[in-house]
């Protein structure tokens, strides 16, 4: 059970859709007791996961510039770097 | 002889060399119009043809450092016209056209270079729709590839903004037109390829005439894209122009702002979509319950549950609380997350986007961290409390006693007999058993004290012998 849920957990559409799945597992209808309590509480669990993803809020605009070693560092990037007036 | 001695005799090879001197100071720059035909790229780079109309033909020749700029590959069939010069071949005194360029008539030679390499990466299945990848529902973080300094980025960047996209943008730097572009664009898709947190690629470009936007035809563009790992995005130029990029990337995008769109939309939707599941979760549990308690309604209604009325009424109540709780924690559960989310969403109006949003969150897995426990631990009681009642009740049921083989057995009033003595040798006594009933007539009677035994026996010829009946009595 929990490592079904941690699988299931892995990214934002895998989770979605097993929510989904939970859903209208639980509206179909001949579940014993016990196992309608077990859906519902993955269901939370998921649906928890799918919000703190919705919400994992990072905006940053960055562009690639090649160092002197070669190598490509992101360096902060506006558009006003873009030549726009 | 003297007929002879007055005229010039050539040889052979003076008369060549007079044509070929002729021909090539006469034809220096010309142009030519004509069909090509016996096409041949030979292994040394270099291209030989004929080239014809419907009454002649003139051999030709491209050699390597003339044909390694043409755009377009020359075939057979294909009206071109050619700039070069006449030029004699001494060994075998053919003469033929030397051409340094090229162009086909009709398409322009960018037009054709185009439909030729579309036409081959289509055969080789670069454009098939089977393995085009969709867009992430949730991309994070995205690559663009294009100019730093052009208007595709600054396009992006003002929808990207507008949008309130929560992304992590990378840009690469890349020449979008001239020699070398290519090579840059395609370096850009491969160098987000090491990466593994990139989800989605755009190519962006602003529009342009064909050559502007030629670097996105080349294969070596072509090649990267399709052999990329994350899905690409293709937005170049306007809506009406299309590139190679545009049909082997997974989507297209008519405009780079169309792109931004793409990678931005999803995510108030999926909100939305999350926030209905989350209700029809707390609904579906709610009539889970709510079919329990009704089938022990129906139970409690089965006639043979009148033996112990009491003692249901007071399980179906029991069961009645048990549901209500429950029914109410999921319930709960629902109306205080909303309503967490609600107070938070006016907050959010004022305060600091990414402080709110690190605080909802915070309030939100507390919230719900207390109300999954809660839950737990009040349904797991509720639980064992409602199974323990229907135990018992399916233990009371008199159904269930008769399907173990015993009977009921009652006078001809319907009063259920507990005691032998009761009736009399030749009355009649109704037996109930679990399926079907039997009439019989008391042929003795004996024994008061004690398990009372009564020997009855049907009217018919049939004997039916009863014992044990008290045992019937309820416990």
């Amino acid at each position: 059970m929990e490592t079904n849920t941690e699988m299931k957990l892995k990214d934002f559409e895998s989770a979605l859709k097993s929510l989904e799945e939970i859903v209208s597992q639980l509206e179909g209808g001949d579940l014993a007791l016990d196992r309608a309590l077990e859906l519902f509480e993955e269901g939370v669990k998921i649906s928890r996961f799918c919000n703190a993803k919705l919400e994992e809020a990072e905006r940053k605009v960055e562009m690639l510039t090649r160092g002197g070693d070669g190598r490509l560092t992101e360096t902060p990037f506006t558009a006003e770097d873009a030549g726009e007036a | 002889m003297d007929l002879f001695a007055e005229r010039k005799i050539y040889t052979v090879s003076e008369l060549t060399a007079e044509i070929k001197r002729t021909l090539e100071d006469r034809y220096r720059e010309i142009w030519v119009q004509g069909e090509i035909s016996n096409f041949k790229h030979h292994s040394s780079g270099h291209m030989y043809f004929t080239l014809k109309d419907d009454q002649a033909q003139v051999k030709a020749a491209c050699f390597r450092n003339s044909n390694r700029y043409l755009k377009f590959q020359p075939e057979d069939g294909l009206e071109v016209l050619i700039r070069g010069r006449i030029s004699l071949y001494e060994p075998r005194g053919d003469y033929q056209i030397l051409a340094d360029y090229m162009m086909p008539v009709g398409l322009g030679s960018l037009q054709l270079a185009f439909e030729q390499l579309k036409e081959k990466l289509r055969r080789e299945g670069l454009f098939d729709a089977v393995r085009k990848r969709s867009l992430p529902l949730l991309p994070r973080k995205i690559g663009i590839v294009t100019s730093p300094t052009g208007a595709a980025i600054c396009d992006m960047l003002r929808i990207l903004k507008r949008r309130n996209a929560s992304l992590h943008v990378l840009i690469y730097p890349a020449k979008v037109q001239g020699p070398g572009a290519a090579e840059e664009i395609a370096a850009g898709v491969r160098y987000f390829n090491t990466r593994n947190d990139v989800d989605v690629v755009i190519l962006g470009r602003g529009g342009g005439s064909m050559e502007d936007l030629w670097a996105f035809n080349e294969e070596i563009v072509a090649r990267v894209i399709f052999k990329s790992r994350i899905p690409v995005i293709s937005a170049v130029g306007h809506e009406v122009d299309f590139t190679i990029a545009d049909f082997v990337a997974d989507l297209r995008a008519p405009t780079p702002s169309a792109a931004a769109e793409m990678v931005s939309g999803a995510r108030e939707d999926l909100r939305a979509t999350v926030q209905s599941l989350r209700g029809r979760l707390a609904q579906a549990m709610r009539l889970q319950i709510e079919k329990r308690r009704s089938s022990l309604e129906r139970l409690s209604r089965n006639r043979a549950f009148e033996v112990a009325p009491n003692k249901v009424r007071e399980l179906q109540q029991r069961f009645d609380e048990a549901t209500l709780r429950m029914t109410q924690a999921a319930m709960r559960f629902v109306t205080r997350v909303r309503h967490g989310e609600r107070v938070l969403q006016t907050r959010l109006a004022r305060v600091d986007l990414n402080q709110v949003i690190a605080r909802k969150s915070n309030v939100l897995a507390r919230l719900e961290q207390s109300l999954a426990s809660d839950m737990r631990a009040r349904l797991k009681a509720e639980r064992s409390r409602l199974e323990l009642a229907v135990g018992r009740m399916d233990a009371l049921s008199p159904l269930a006693i008769l399907e173990r083989g015993y009977a009921i057995c009652r006078d001809p009033q319907g009063t259920i007999l507990k005691d032998a003595t009761a009736v009399s040798r030749g009355e009649k006594v109704d037996v109930r058993l679990t399926r079907g009933t039997i009439g019989c007539l008391v042929e003795s009677v004996e024994d008061t004290s004690g398990p009372s035994v009564a020997s009855v026996s049907a009217p018919s010829e049939n004997e039916v012998s009863l014992q044990g009946a008290d045992r019937l009595a309820r416990d």
